[in-house]
């Protein structure tokens, strides 16, 4: 690389090490530093802020059109910015679905005032969203959706309810698939909807998940008036907006940093936490890490971990060279969720009985966030598609086997 | 230069190139004749190769090659391993051309790798001695000084192709310390100018790759034939395994890729209870999980192969992933592809046996998954304390259990 540039890589990173000292919530990394309290309203609007943050000093909002708000920079700029964020373990981004599924949904579908008008506020963090797909009877079967709406001049006047509906008690704005055509087959009956949650009869009930949080709720729809302008890609096809949103789903979402090159600071990242944790833990007055069933399994998340970054890669110019067709995203669902999974259960496995000691007990270890994620993973393994459903992308689609039989 | 990801429009030619002329030079009848024969060695097939110049692919032009990287070669092995190729190209190529390109005398290069780019000769390496692991104590063959030569003097096993290689590289102990890895040095021999080497055929599993028990008994080397340093053996060694692995990763993947392929299209093919048996989910979805298995053995090889041709220090622990996962996956892709074929998967004339018996012999040299994972944990070890050690210690609520 030219002494140049690499002395502007450098600047980059002295800069972002300022804008991180002057910005970084008070205490942040230290003992005294209290966070919000998961789930709750300051926890997200932390979030939002921190990504406006982080959007302002160009710091995300990567791989998007400029007349969209994107910003561009080069890929080592992006491993730059990623490196130091990571090495901080600087605050998590507000974590909603519209940079995730929605953001390329517009991308591929929308009108040209849609993404003028919603994707900067996307990337910005400034509106949440939430997606309204599954209902009590479409969950993995989601053609099955039972929403209806009716045209009524330049409106449709939406009926119906979903459920398990994520991040809707704070969202902004919502995605919903509806059947506008009530005589025509599964498939070509639906049209795909962005809509404002402030919208009368539109609804919030949480629920309670096993984590004892409320991420996620039940939403009704009653009555409720979306304008035509509305509506993504074409009436009737619905279906395959939808779609797209489900492929940017499967694939992890929406990737606004380049992975890093370096294996020390990035991807080990996770591992090195569970080091970590082997080293500080005795069991039975054994040092965990000293243990080798132990220390086999860590090596070998480790070992997945890169895998996955080198996968992503070859996926990421798999796409460019236009030889993927998006059923690739599956694998990386269920390899990665499934992972998740695993590395889970191995933390509860070293941490024996003292896993049980959630948020509250002053024995909690990290006061409970370990138990807190063993429990949440068993949803990564539904949420966005189950793994057998993903399971069956990958076998008819991508293996041409035919449809299944029990 | 950077990583690359994906092929190039060259490699991409390669890889056309070499699956058409597999498949028309040396298609599965050919691979069992030459299962059947001692040898298992084709010299036309070695001059053809020769011919299109993958003999020479990763040396340079001074040398007869054509200068291609390390990258190239893998697309080329994981070709030969989708037909389990028997031939002796790792044996020649990783285990003694690439050692005599990096460390040789310029008369050792100059008398070896034009031959080697020409096809004219076969070469290999004896490493392993009686317990079949790669590790530096077990080299116990002695290498004894006598004026300006050395006497060679034990027995190595599994080694490859011995029978049909003009050059053979040795391993043997010079000196006994303390540290197993001083004191080992490579000999370099023209197996047909001397006496007292005596290789005998191994019935082993994998047919396809045939291994040989060598006796040395007071074989005379001149100090001269020494690659590298006396005593300083071990360092090349461990680049040799460095890049074998690798290729074996590459061969391996090949062969699994293969071996889906076979599997899945039986799943189309076979007939039960009045369907193929692809409709059944229970076998979906356990191709799928092979499809998954994989697509991440084939990125830890290619990132491997990758580093190994960019040197990048990476490629020690790139390595060493690679293997036990492309080890762990493809022994799993070649066990289901048999289940999944019923009956006749577990016959003779089946193919699937050879890929299982093939990939299972890889698995086993250079290290198995078990192995390589306890790499990877003390290389975790080092970054962890070179991370600084604590940080996330500070964490709110953290209770240290162990002080
Ligand atoms: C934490 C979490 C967050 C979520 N967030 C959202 C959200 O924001 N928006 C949203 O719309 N939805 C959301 N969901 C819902 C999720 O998408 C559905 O739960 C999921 O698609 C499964 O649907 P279901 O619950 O109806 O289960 P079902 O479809 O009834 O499945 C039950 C079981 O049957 C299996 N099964 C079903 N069909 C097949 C088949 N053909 N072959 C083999 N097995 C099959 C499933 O894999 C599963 O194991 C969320 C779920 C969770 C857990």
């Amino acid at each position: 690389m030219a002494v140049e540039e690499t002395g502007k890589l450098d600047a980059l990173r002295q800069e972002i090490r300022a804008f991180l000292r002057k910005n970084l919530p008070k205490g942040w990394g230290t003992p005294e530093y209290v966070a919000p309290e998961r789930g709750s309203k300051e926890a997200h609007e932390l979030g939002k802020q921190w990504q406006k943050k982080l959007y302002d000093a160009g710091y995300t909002g990567f791989g998007v059109p400029k007349e969209y708000g994107g910003i561009e920079r080069s890929r080592e700029e992006m491993a730059v910015i990623r490196e130091e964020l990571t090495h901080t373990g600087a605050p998590p981004l507000a974590g909603s679905l519209g940079p995730s599924i929605v953001l390329p949904t517009l991308l591929r579908y929308g009108k040209e005032w849609q993404k003028k008008r919603f994707i900067p506020k996307i990337l910005s963090g400034e509106e949440s969203w939430c997606e309204c797909f599954s209902e009590p009877n479409a969950g993995s079967d989601l053609a099955n959706i039972q929403k209806t709406g009716v045209r009524d001049g330049d409106e449709w006047v939406v009926n119906g309810q979903s459920v398990w509906t994520s991040g809707a008690k704070f969202a902004d704005w919502g995605v919903a698939p509806v059947r506008t055509d009530l005589k025509a087959p599964r498939h070509r009956n639906l049209s795909y909807f962005v809509f404002d949650c402030k919208s009368p009869g539109f609804e919030v009930r949480p629920l309670r998940q096993m984590t004892g949080d409320s991420e996620f709720g039940e939403t009704f729809f009653d009555n409720m008036r979306i304008p035509h302008e509305n509506m993504v890609g074409e009436e009737g096809k619905g279906w395959y907006v939808a779609m797209a949103t489900l492929e940017a789903e499967r694939g992890g979402g929406f990737q606004f940093l380049a992975p890093s090159r370096r294996i020390e600071l990035t991807s080990l990242g996770g591992v090195d936490n569970f080091v970590e944790l082997a080293k500080n833990t005795k069991r039975r007055g054994k040092v965990v890490w000293e243990d080798p069933v132990f220390r086999q399994r860590i090596a070998q998340f480790a070992i997945e971990n890169e895998a996955m970054r080198y996968s992503r890669e070859r996926m990421r110019v798999k796409a460019q060279k236009k030889q993927t067709t998006g059923n690739e995203q599956s694998i990386s669902s269920i390899f990665s969720r499934e992972k998740n999974q695993r590395q889970a259960n191995m933390v509860a496995e070293i941490m024996g009985a003292n896993i049980q000691f959630m948020k509250g007990d002053k024995r909690a270890l990290d006061d409970g966030s370990w138990a807190y994620t063993f429990l949440r993973t068993r949803g990564n393994t539904i949420e966005t598609g189950t793994t057998e459903i993903n399971r069956g992308i990958i076998a008819e689609r991508m293996l041409g086997l035919p449809k299944s039989r029990a | 230069m950077p990583i690359e990801y994906g092929l190039n429009e060259q490699q991409e030619m390669l890889k056309t190139m070499s699956r058409d002329f597999i498949a028309k030079e040396c298609p599965m009848t050919r691979v069992r004749e030459l299962m059947k024969d001692e040898t298992g060695f084709s010299p036309e097939l070695w001059k053809k190769m020769a011919e299109l110049g993958w003999l020479g692919l990763v040396f340079p032009e001074e040398y007869g090659g054509t200068g291609m990287n390390f990258r190239d070669l893998t697309i080329l092995l994981e070709e030969m391993g989708r037909t389990v190729l028997p031939s002796p190209f790792i044996s020649t190529l990783l285990l003694a051309g690439l050692p005599i390109l990096a460390f040789g005398t310029k008369e050792q290069k100059d008398e070896i790798l034009p031959k080697i780019a020409r096809g004219e000769v076969v070469c290999t390496l004896a490493a392993l001695e009686e317990d079949g692991d790669w590790w530096a104590d077990s080299i116990n063959v002695r290498a004894d000084r006598k004026g300006d030569q050395y006497v060679i003097n034990g027995t190595k096993l599994f080694v490859p192709d011995a029978k049909v290689a003009n050059y053979m590289l040795i391993a043997a102990r010079t000196k006994r310390t303390e540290n197993p890895e001083e004191g080992i040095t490579l000999f370099l021999l023209d197996t047909r100018e001397v006496w007292g080497i005596l290789s005998t055929g191994l019935k082993t599993m994998d047919e396809t790759r045939k291994q040989y028990e060598v006796v040395f008994v007071n074989v005379p080397v001149p100090a001269k034939n020494i690659l590298g340093e006396l005593h300083q053996g071990w360092p090349i060694m461990k680049q040799i395994a460095l890049h074998t692995t690798a290729a074996l990763c590459a061969e391996m993947v090949g062969a699994g890729e293969k071996a889906l392929e076979m599997t899945v299209a039986y799943l189309k093919e076979r007939v039960a209870f009045g369907v193929v048996i692809g409709s059944f989910q229970a076998l979906q979805h356990r191709a799928a999980d092979l499809v998954i298995g994989l697509e991440y053995a084939r990125s830890l090889m290619e990132w491997a192969a990758e580093a190994i041709k960019e040197d990048d220090p990476d490629a020690i622990t790139a390595v060493s992933m690679a293997k036990s996962f492309c080890g762990d996956t493809c022994k799993k892709v070649v066990a289901e592809g048999i289940q999944m074929h019923g009956g006749i998967g577990f016959t003779w004339d089946h193919d699937m046996h050879l890929y299982f018996k093939r990939v299972w012999a890889s698995d086993t040299a250079f290290g198995d998954g078990s192995y390589h994972r306890e790499l990877i944990a003390k290389a975790l070890d080092e970054i962890h304390q070179l991370a600084g050690h604590g940080r996330w210690m500070k964490m709110p609520g953290r209770i240290t259990q162990t002080g």
